[in-house]
């Protein structure tokens, strides 16, 4: 029992962090039909820029929570603005292009991006301060849960439970949904798709950049291609909750925590991802759309 | 005669004397160009021709060349007779696995097809009834022998390789004159429509597995033989995405630009070794530039595909 609770935290941990992640996925699919490969690289970016960031302006201060709240915030807008600029440079010129064709255009700017890091940071491993939280811990029957995660389960939730609110209750929310059905007739009602385009990746890439500090905060080691690992597992989520569906991107990414969790507690770490795929191809099988997808007929 | 059996002829010519003018290093380079364009060809027969988007074609080229080396080292059936399995186990594990999948959409099968690469790997790394020799792969697999002659030089493994592209070449004509390559055709331009024209989708897909996962497992044996080794890193995910972009990048369904991708990702990269460290990055931006600029590949198909009898003036 106590190895299921402390499995349960875990996964948790990590759900929070991928579903983090799947919004940003899941958010470009809805609009673009793209699979943003470069996600998970700007998911690792983010974690080397602000561990620069920290070092560098805030490094002799004390730390203080406002401090790290300061390191996230700059991270965040930083992250934002490459990803506006991916948009811009890598995906925009190939709307129109065969869909296959901003694909390749996608994995080539993962390819960039991860070696930028790898030219700007070297390829050796970093180590994150481990001052920037209280080392606080708390124990309750045997579980352990540490200061950092009830942060990364805390503002994982504040920021998604947000965005519901942002998607579903806001003028612009309502813009991008109509743009998410069928850019055209947005275009046609006077929607600004370009204009929704870029809140799109400003919201996915600074919801990656947080999950990307986070990862940096929790795990300590970063490396420059870190971002592919991260960034399968949160497009699994993804794709496991229903790609587009944005309730889905974050029941995923907790599905896919805990399922991880489990398998590491009770079978074998060795095999996590050989799992996690058998359990995406079945759950492809059956609801071959995802958990929570709508089955919906391809257009013709 | 067609543009791309001129193409086919002369490139075939070229690499038969290249080893003529070459030395050691790049007899080694042309003999991986040649095995993986057979790769790229079994790729495209999937990708640009079916339109499945397959990106774990690591996988059966993994499974042929691992065929190869367990038969051959801890069974100690010689290298001519693994042949057979190294293409009938790619094809088989192809059907079982793609089989459950094939319907999915796009993108779905992509990430299912990613899915069984990291399976795939993960067998291997794991050494699964210490067969496969865990991280490090296998090593010592043997000369290739017929009739007591011994072809280890490495003209000779070129020469195979290059038999084996030949052969491929004739697969992948003979497929673009018959039933199924039109099959695959009228699928990858709109597969309602070929459903409701009575094609069967699910059976003419599967069959571009079967096809492609055969002819990459011959390639995995070929390379085993050249390196004489195998391990995982040669098989993983990120090989799966060379070959796919190899297609997206030269032609989708072009036979000139799928060996022109194959060069442009894999021998300019060996060209190149000396900018180690910046190669990648120049990479990346070469295959956004390239999409951007002739978002159908370097070397589009022009109407190659549409049999003479439904061309306007045909002669």
């Amino acid at each position: 029992m106590d190895i299921f609770l402390q499995q349960l935290i875990n996964g948790l941990t990590v759900g929070s962090l991928y579903a983090l992640v799947a919004l940003g996925y899941t958010m470009v699919y809805g609009v673009m039909k793209l699979i943003n490969f470069a996600h998970g690289d700007l998911v690792a970016l983010s974690a080397f820029a602000g561990l620069t960031i920290y070092v560098q302006i805030f490094g002799e201060a004390k730390s203080s929570l406002f401090l790290v709240l300061g390191v996230f915030i700059i991270t965040a807008l930083l992250i934002a603005v490459v990803g506006v600029l991916l948009e811009r440079l890598a995906y925009r010129p190939l709307r129109m292009a065969p869909r296959l064709s901003a694909v390749v255009s996608a994995l080539g700017a993962s390819l960039v991006i991860q070696n930028a890091i790898m030219l700007i940071w070297g390829p050796n491993m970093k180590i994150f301060p481990s001052n920037l939280f209280p080392s606080t811990i708390w124990t309750v029957h045997n579980v352990v849960f540490t200061f950092t995660q009830v942060m990364i389960m805390g503002v994982s939730a504040v920021l998604m439970i947000g965005l519901y609110i942002f998607i579903n209750k806001t003028k612009m929310g309502t813009a991008i949904r109509a743009t998410a059905i069928d850019q055209d007739a947005a275009k046609l009602m006077g929607i600004n798709v370009n204009r929704v385009i870029m809140i799109i990746f400003i919201i996915g890439s600074s919801l990656g950049a947080v999950a990307g500090l986070f990862i940096g905060i929790n795990y300590r080691g970063i490396t420059f291609d870190m971002g592919w690992m991260y960034g399968l597992n949160a497009f699994v989520a993804a794709i496991m909750g229903g790609i587009g569906n944005i309730p889905g991107a974050m029941f995923g990414g907790i599905l896919l925590g805990l399922f991880n969790a489990m398998i590491s507690g009770y079978i074998s770490s060795e095999w996590a991802q050989t799992f996690t795929f058998v359990l995406l191809i079945v759950i492809l099988i059956f609801r071959p759309t995802g958990i929570l997808g709508e089955t919906i007929a391809e257009k013709v | 005669m067609r543009q791309s059996y001129k193409i086919a002829i002369l490139f075939l010519i070229v690499m038969g004397v290249f080893p003529l003018f070459s030395n050691s290093a790049w007899l080694a380079v042309g003999t991986t160009f040649l095995i993986y364009s057979v790769v790229a060809f079994s790729q495209d027969i999937i990708l640009g021709r079916a339109g499945a988007f397959q990106m774990g074609q690591a996988v059966f080229f993994g499974l042929g060349a691992y065929t190869t080396a367990i038969l051959n080292v801890q069974f100690g059936v010689p290298i001519i007779y693994t042949f057979i399995p190294a293409i009938i186990i790619p094809l088989i594990l192809a059907i079982i696995l793609a089989g459950p999948v094939i319907h999915l959409r796009g993108d779905y099968l992509l990430i299912a097809t990613i899915g069984f690469n990291i399976i795939f790997i993960q067998v291997v790394q794991n050494n699964v009834f210490e067969l496969t020799g865990g991280p490090n792969g296998i090593f010592g697999i043997d000369v290739v022998k017929i009739f007591g002659i011994e072809f280890m030089s490495q003209t000779a493994v070129y020469y195979m390789s290059f038999i084996l592209l030949a052969l491929t070449l004739w697969i992948m004509r003979n497929l673009d004159a018959s039933k199924f390559g039109r099959a695959m055709f009228y699928i990858n331009k709109d597969d309602i429509a070929a459903q409701s024209m009575g094609i069967n989708v699910r059976y003419y897909k599967l069959y571009a597995f079967a096809l492609g996962s055969a002819i990459a497992g011959a390639a995995g044996s070929m390379f085993a033989i050249q390196y004489s080794a195998v391990s995982p890193e040669a098989f993983n995910v990120v090989q799966s995405i060379m070959f796919f972009t190899i297609v997206l990048v030269g032609g989708s369904a072009s036979l000139p630009g799928v060996l022109i991708g194959t060069f442009v990702m894999f021998v300019l990269p060996e060209i190149f070794r000396e900018f180690a460290t910046a190669r990648y990055l120049v990479f990346g931006l070469a295959m956004i530039l390239t999409m951007i600029l002739r978002p159908r590949g370097i070397w589009p198909v022009k109407f190659g595909n549409i049999p003479n009898y439904l061309k306007k003036d045909k002669k």
